[in-house]
């Protein structure tokens, strides 16, 4: 415990051995986003950052994610469908994920939204010349740069969910037919002999294989998120990191505790009482 | 003329018919949200229109004031870098240095930028073409480079565009140096008819051609389904001939005021929505005004499923450069959707005018070696287009965003 303790202060670290489940990390994990995010903003609104230590900021919140995303995939390890369908995760957000997680390309509108705000907030300063230092001020040699991992990344993206299409479609393939007959008639034949056995480790052996080809697919899905969030974090200026990393928490963070507030009221109002 | 009204000359009987459909949201196809205004702005714009009417003599009005002078030429040698979002860099580059052009040209300026946005796929394709083709004027002894600046916005796949981008250029050139004289308009109709008969042709024997990373599956039937704006620009020493079909659209800025030198062709247009209906098209409001209730402009190159009521001829429009012209602005619906002509020629201007470049040498990112060349006027171009991009991005526009930007300004030198 001792160590837990220690460790929160930097990084989250991994899972508790033996006695923590992934939910309970995602819960430091959130808690430790937030602290990044105190971090990211205060580096954002203060003039006398160097550029040195706005990048070891930039570098370290990184690390957070990267780290996260190593305990996700030994997680993925032991269990790809609960990873797949999260418990800890709201339902508003359960309803808007893609292979377990947020949608890679998802980073470039989010990118294109900050920056548009920050453009419309300082386009006085950047019609007359002036630098804004923000996300506002993507140069050009940016842009093309963003747009190009863009095109990449959605072109991965319909990959992978072409490859997720097709490991779904094996659930109703030969030996899942076959099986789930030959079970079904085993429970109205009532043989309940040797048989049952072996065929209980057959659906045993064929459930693991589709497992196994859920937690690959979820493995890329989550590579394709860590590399797309580091790619676009290299195209930007240490500074222009640090708001994207704002937007990026901010909208992480918030839109996980409306859509807990939601589950929250939509719990609270299966009761008899009045629903405004 | 008021027998006329729902017919042929828009642009002059017609200045209050600027459309407002209601629907704005969730739009993500060319559709809606247009504001028909550059209507009224046609009397400056000075359309040349194919159907005769009455005012168009005002096209003639020239103010013909040619700077011998100013046409000195800006070194050569530098092939600039052009730092965008456009694979066209290259190309330009060779194309320039493949031309045995004289030395003595106008050098053209520009900035391109050119990105998928909030869309998922990438269907636009820009094509510049600097000096594509020259001219011997029998004025001059020197022949004139001819640029060209073109904008392309594919619907349904993107290979209709990037035939366009790979081929017009080339048409073009052919169609003007057949002719004797300079007949802009015939031109210009002929090699869109051109342009469109030979993306037919390709979707006809698509097999052979199959090189090009369409997400379309060409051997279908629904190959048909798939077409392209076209605005494109000549730019003459004398002259700016814009020639358009779609939604596309070309904006000039002199002195200060956007003049629209194309129309968008929508198909509540109400000339358009005549000659489609006496085809026998209708249109029908599906998500904003749609030939049959599926495309939403009514002249494209392709799309032949969706002939004789989409037709691929362009209106040209011949504007006489003259001193006050600044910049010339062609652009996707991307831009248009989202930014008024007027904005976009404001912001244009102001890049153009400024001093130094609006994001400076020292601007975050790793473009100082771009910021550092030193090409300042092709770099005002390249800030200008990338801001109107962005501006596009900021205010939400959910299309791919194409922007080109020509210095029109002659080198007082």
């Amino acid at each position: 415990m001792t160590r837990h303790k220690c460790s929160s202060s930097r990084t989250v670290g991994g899972l508790e051995p033996g006695l923590e489940t992934f939910a309970g990390f995602f819960e430091r994990w959130l808690q430790e986003q937030e602290r990044d995010l105190q971090d990211l903003i205060r580096v954002a609104k203060s003039d006398s950052e160097s550029t040195q230590s706005v990048a070891e900021l930039v570098n370290r919140v990184m690390g957070h994610y990267s780290n996260y995303y190593r305990v996700k995939s030994e997680s993925s390890k032991h269990n790809a469908c609960e990873m797949l369908t999260p418990a800890w995760r709201s339902h508003l957000e359960d309803a808007f994920l893609w292979i377990g997680g947020w949608r890679p390309s998802m980073a470039f509108h989010l990118l294109y939204s900050k920056s548009g705000l920050q453009l419309e907030a300082g386009l006085t300063e950047l019609l007359a010349g002036l630098s804004t230092g923000d996300l506002g001020d993507l140069s050009a040699r940016q842009l093309a740069r963003v747009d190009e991992l863009h095109r990449h990344t959605v072109r991965e993206e319909k990959e992978l969910t072409e490859k997720m299409a097709a490991h779904q479609e094996t659930v109703a393939d030969s030996s899942m037919v076959q099986l789930s007959h030959v079970v079904t008639e085993l429970m109205h034949g009532g043989d309940s002999g040797n048989g049952t056995e072996s065929v209980d480790q057959r659906v045993n052996s064929a459930l693991v294989s589709k497992e196994e080809g859920l937690e690959q697919i979820l493995g890329k899905a989550d590579d394709l998120r860590l590399k797309t969030l580091k790619k676009v974090v290299d195209i930007l200026s240490p500074i222009q990191a640090v708001h994207f990393l704002i937007a990026a928490a901010e909208l992480h963070l918030r839109v996980h505790e409306w859509g807990r507030k939601k589950d929250a009221q939509a719990k609270e109002s299966t009761k008899p009482t009045k629903i405004c | 003329m008021a027998g006329m009204c729902c017919g042929i000359n828009v642009g002059e009987t017609e200045p209050t018919s600027p459309v407002e459909p209601a629907a704005r949201t969730g739009h993500r196809r060319r559709v809606e949200l247009r504001q028909l205004k550059i209507i009224s702005d046609m009397a400056e714009a000075r359309m040349k229109r194919q159907k005769v009417g009455e005012e168009e003599k005002v096209e003639e009005e020239q103010i013909q004031l040619r700077l011998p002078a100013s046409l000195s030429p800006p070194p050569l040698e530098v092939a600039r870098e052009c730092d965008n979002a456009s694979e066209n860099c290259s190309e330009v580059v060779a194309k320039t240095d493949g031309e045995e052009q004289a030395v003595v040209e106008e050098f053209p300026k520009f900035g391109v930028t050119s990105v998928c946005g909030r869309r998922r796929d990438m269907e636009d394709a820009i094509s510049i073409r600097p000096s594509f083709c020259s001219k011997r004027q029998k004025t001059s002894h020197q022949s004139e480079g001819f640029h060209l600046y073109g904008v392309f916005d594919g619907h349904g796949c993107s290979h209709v565009a990037m035939k366009c981008k790979e081929r017009m250029h080339a048409i073009i050139k052919e169609e003007i140096e057949s002719r004797e004289s300079e007949e802009w308009s015939e031109t210009m109709i002929q090699s869109f008819t051109r342009m469109d008969s030979e993306v037919g042709e390709r979707l006809a024997n698509a097999a052979g051609d199959v090189s090009s990373s369409c997400r379309c599956e060409l051997q279908t039937p629904q190959c048909d389904a798939v077409g392209s704006t076209a605005v494109v620009a000549v730019v003459t020493p004398e002259k700016i001939v814009v020639s358009n079909c779609g939604d596309s659209r070309a904006v000039l800025c002199r002195n200060g005021v956007a003049i629209p030198l194309s129309v968008d062709h929508k198909p509540d247009r109400p000339d358009e929505l005549k000659r489609i209906e006496e085809a026998g098209g209708r249109v029908i409001y599906w998500d904003g005004p749609r030939v049959l209730g599926m495309l939403a402009m009514s002249r494209a190159i392709g799309d032949n499923y969706l002939k004789p009521y989409v037709i691929p001829d362009p209106e040209v429009t011949v504007t006489d450069r003259s001193p006050d012209d600044e910049c010339l602005i062609l652009a996707s619906d991307g831009l248009w959707d989202v930014v008024p002509n007027e904005t976009a020629v404001s912001v244009a201007r102001m890049c153009l005018n400024a001093e130094k470049p609006p994001s400076p040498p020292r601007s975050p990112g790793n473009d100082a070696v771009i910021a550092a060349d030193g090409e300042s006027s092709d770099k005002a171009c390249s800030d200008a287009s990338i801001l109107l991009t962005k501006l596009a991005l900021a205010r939400h526009s959910c299309d791919n965003v194409s922007v080109v930007v020509v210095d029109l300004r002659r080198n007082p030198l």
